[in-house]
């Protein structure tokens, strides 16, 4: 019998498959998540939320797996299809042509703008990430590339050669050569190395791993401009900002600039396959090259049977429910939200930037995330932080998000802001000092003293187990409420 | 009933027409050459079907990925179950879904390879593995032989023999490519800089080459001295193809991380993996989410997996494949003795078989009149004159003897 996950999971059971875990793939993975209370087994996984199988308590999912979840989590449509689809299909074969094969791809571009006529057929985001780089340094006979710092198109040897932040990287080098890094939103800084020897520049619409920053309309402007001029092709991450995720169904439609290369991956699986594709302009040199080498790119797993039914049930959800309606009304009230935390918190908090329903709340100081994660965590928010930008928290919500859902969630974010000035009112004074800051920040530090913290809690869990029945008033939680009122002060005089 | 193959109503040739558009019409024609201009509509078994309702005896299993047969039924009512259980899952977390097929891939794969990194398509998990070797050993250099082939993206791009690589500029520095089988070519290439030897045990685009099981102990022994690790993808010859559950087996020699394809889920869900010692493991431990997939360790793909290995291990298929391959490759070797003026030569082990042919132009002839007569075969990759036969490992004797048939009017026909 395959293996089902149970409803439940003791306590036991847990400590089974975190060691289980930690023995076969990473110990290390199993420690840092504990520390921030993200070690959920998440069961229920429906629409917005799951729920953990230890506790039973209920999550909003807030990261969505990088927006792999557009359409919510276990849609029924998606699911139906991919159901029927394996009554006939599998993955196929690789290489030959199939029905589904061709109507997807025929469907993807129709639903891109402009000359955005040609397809292929990819597996992942970084899969598709070299499979548009190698597109454009074919026709252009070309080496270089420019981009972005803290950029994240994934992390195999094209993408993570492109990618903006060297912890990535440093330990795997030498990695291909000609990648021009340069900050987003900064014209004269690209047009400081564009030449003809750069053949793509390449960005996320809005920077995702990067910290939620969006690009503004004059540097998409500029962009095209500067490559119209140097025959460089424009090419647009579009795997966390497509599916509806920006208000639209793709980002560049919000700019109005057609990139001449597009690539798209996680929600493509609808949370329950795997697919991605790249989608360029029906443009030369581009097509005289791919007709020349039509094998350039062949992605074993790239375009299954299966994967492109279940991307064809996902496009016809996005596009019937219209869903990146829903993400601008919900993305407007969730940022009104944020925004006014932000306002009532101005002394941790630095912005709060978005892009439809890609959220971005940014902290002065890059050891609060972690505190963050972790208090959100206790409210049932499931958030995590940005891989290039840790001091980043961010929000992607599945795209059919209700207001009271995100009025919901804004209450816990407010919550969770409460609890952290508890620990901040030890932290902010002592991160002052530029030492003891560096020590905060420091991420190996960070995870022994969650984890030390942890197995306390987990300790003093075991010995008094928490009861169902209604709990009598303590003097120590009449004491932790005492704190909370003074952290608030505390506050005001970090403030002044 | 499952295995009904529904009928499409779509005109194949409006289908052609569409898919020229939008992919290119080179590939359309690449396709028209070597007789496969027909839209795939799933397959069940053994076989494949048309959108017409033809079926074909499946001997190209996606380059070795159907080692199950297509469609395994058992995988796949555990996979529609799972489908309402559960998802992909958020990455990043452990689930419980990882953990379990980490547990069963150490106890399924021979020896002391028991931690695992999960990817998704071919190609994925020997980035992983350069990254880890590299990592790991704190060297910058690869060692490889000739005539590999190992993915698309940029480490494997370096290592493989792959006609038009050089068209994409740059890829990754430091790959010392040495001959296939040359044991002082390797001693002089590998040096304490080397963070990796990398190599297919069995080259099965490359008219499945491999050397005598000395070549490889010398190199583990070369390995060992220098620090390098030992990595052998095993993409092809895995689950079951060679006769064994991986080809290393009949090698007596263990590598440090070893590169699993597709077949590991049957073919119903993209997910591969690399399997490591855990001596390499302590990088992970000491970089947590050093390298991630969002979609490796999907939590649907992994029950997809668990319920493929139960089937490997309910039936072996291994068996199946070391028998029926030695009579196939009695009947091709005669074959070949015949037709000596088109085949050069006949090489492979177990299931996966090799015909090499006088010209490249011939080989996309086989295919084309193999499929005429029932049969799906493709072309190596490496070798552009070779020709694969790569059938599922639950093949019956009948089947067999049919492909034969049918290879032998080929031949005769080409």
């Amino acid at each position: 019998m395959a293996y089902k996950g149970s409803e439940r999971m003791s306590i036991e059971e847990r400590d089974y498959m975190q060691y289980l875990f930690g023995k076969h793939i990473s110990q290390g993975q199993v420690t840092y998540l504990r520390t921030a209370h993200m070690d959920v087994y998440e069961r229920n996984r429906k629409g917005a939320t799951f729920t953990d199988a230890v506790s039973g308590k209920r999550f909003y999912d807030c990261f969505s797996s990088a927006g792999s979840f557009n359409c919510g989590r276990g849609n029924e449509a998606v699911i139906d299809a991919l159901s029927d689809a394996l009554d006939t299909y599998d993955m196929g074969s690789h290489l030959l042509l199939s029905e589904n094969k061709v109507r997807f791809a025929v469907k993807l571009a129709s639903l891109c703008p402009g000359d955005l006529n040609k397809v292929v057929l990819c597996a992942t985001g970084s899969d598709a990430c070299a499979a548009a780089l190698k597109l454009a340094k074919g026709a252009t006979g070309r080496n270089d590339v420019i981009n972005m710092l803290r950029g994240y198109h994934g992390l195999q040897g094209f993408s993570l050669s492109a990618n903006g932040k060297d912890y990535y990287k440093e330990l795997f080098v030498p990695l291909m050569p000609g990648f021009h890094v340069v900050p987003i939103n900064d014209l004269e800084a690209v047009r400081r190395v564009a030449s003809r020897n750069i053949a793509a520049i390449l960005l996320e619409p809005t920077l995702g791993e990067g910290g939620i920053h969006p690009a503004t309309q004059e540097y998409m402007n500029g962009l095209r401009q500067i490559c119209d001029e140097h025959g460089i092709m424009l090419i647009f991450d579009e795997v966390q900002t497509g599916f509806g995720r920006t208000g639209a169904l793709w980002a560049m439609e919000q700019y109005g600039v057609i990139p001449d290369i597009m690539f798209t991956a996680k929600s493509a699986g609808g949370g329950v396959y795997v697919n991605g594709a790249v989608v360029y302009r029906e443009i030369e040199p581009l097509v005289s090259y791919v007709e020349a080498n039509p094998l350039f790119h062949t992605s074993h797993s790239g375009g299954t049977d299966l994967g492109c039914v279940v991307t064809g049930a996902v496009l016809d959800y996005i596009v019937e429910n219209k869903v990146w309606e829903n993400v601008a009304t919900a993305g407007r009230r969730f940022k009104e939200g944020l925004k006014q935390i932000a306002r009532e918190n101005s002394d941790i908090v630095k912005e709060v930037r978005s892009f439809g329903l890609m959220i971005g709340i940014e902290y002065k100081y890059e050891f609060i995330a972690a505190i963050m994660s972790d208090c959100l965590a206790k409210q049932g928010l499931w958030a995590v932080f940005s891989a290039n930008s840790p001091q980043v928290m961010r929000f992607q919500l599945t795209t059919a998000i209700s207001q009271e859902d995100v009025d919901g969630i804004l209450s816990g974010i407010r919550a969770a802001v409460k609890e952290m000035r508890i620990y901040l009112m030890l932290l902010l004074p002592l991160a002052k000092v530029p030492m003891i800051r560096k020590v905060l920040q420091n991420t190996k530090y960070q995870i022994k003293a969650g984890n030390w913290m942890r197995n306390l809690e987990e300790f003093g869990n075991r010995l008094f187990p928490r009861r169902a029945a209604p709990r009598r008033p303590r003097p120590l939680r009449a004491a932790f409420q005492r704190l909370r009122m003074r952290a608030g002060s505390t506050a005001s005089i970090v403030r002044k | 009933m499952a295995n009904v193959i529904t009928k499409s109503a779509a005109k194949p040739n409006d289908v052609f027409q569409e898919a020229r558009k939008v992919f290119s019409a080179s590939y359309v024609e690449m396709l028209r050459e070597k007789g496969h201009d027909f839209l795939e509509q799933g397959g069940a078994g053994s076989f494949l079907s048309d959108s017409e309702g033809t079926r074909y005896l499946d001997c190209y299993t996606s380059a070795g990925t159907f080692n199950l047969g297509r469609r395994n039924e058992s995988i796949k009512v555990s996979f529609k179950k799972a489908l309402y259980e559960t998802d992909q899952g958020n990455i990043v977390m452990p689930s419980d879904y990882k953990s379990m097929l980490a547990r069963r891939l150490s106890e399924f794969v021979p020896g002391n390879l028991d931690c695992v990194f999960y990817g998704v398509t071919r190609g994925d998990s020997m980035e992983a593995a350069c990254k880890l070797a590299r990592g790991f050993t704190a060297r910058p250099e690869f060692v490889t032989v000739e005539g590999g082939l190992y993915g698309e993206d940029s480490f494997a791009l370096s290592l493989s023999e792959r006609s038009g690589k050089e068209q994409f500029g740059g890829l990754i520095p430091g790959v010392k490519t040495v001959p296939f089988g040359d044991v002082d070519a390797a001693r002089k290439a590998i040096t304490s800089r080397t963070a990796a030897f990398i190599m297919e045990p069995i080259q099965a685009e490359n008219h499945c080459r491999m050397a005598d099981s000395g070549y490889y102990r010398q190199i583990r022994s070369l390995c060992d001295a220098s620090g390098a690790k030992l990595v052998f993808d095993e993409t092809q010859s895995g689950f079951g193809r060679t006769g064994t559950k991986f080809f290393f087996e009949q090698l007596g020699v263990m590598p440090d991380i070893l590169i699993i394809g597709e077949a590991m889920t049957g073919g119903m869900f993209p997910m591969t993996a690399m399997v490591f010692t855990a001596e390499l493991k302590h990088f992970f431990d000491i970089h947590p989410l050093i390298h991630v997939c969002t979609f490796g360790g999907h939590d649907l793909g992994c029950v997809v997996a668990m319920a493929a290995l139960d089937e490997y291990d309910r039936l072996g298929p291994w068996d199946n494949a070391a028998d029926l391959g030695v009579g196939l490759m009695k009947d091709l070797s005669a074959l070949a003795a015949k037709h000596a003026g088109k085949i050069v030569s006949v090489a492979g082990k177990g299931l996966l078989v090799s015909i090499k042919l006088a010209t490249e132009d011939l080989a996309k002839k086989f295919c084309s009149s193999a499929r005429q007569g029932g049969v799906l075969v493709n072309t190596g990759r490496v070798d552009t004159t070779t020709v694969l036969i790569r059938p599922s490992l639950l093949i019956g004797t009948e089947e067999i003897g049919r492909m034969v048939i049918v290879i032998t009017k080929t031949l005769e026909e080409i």
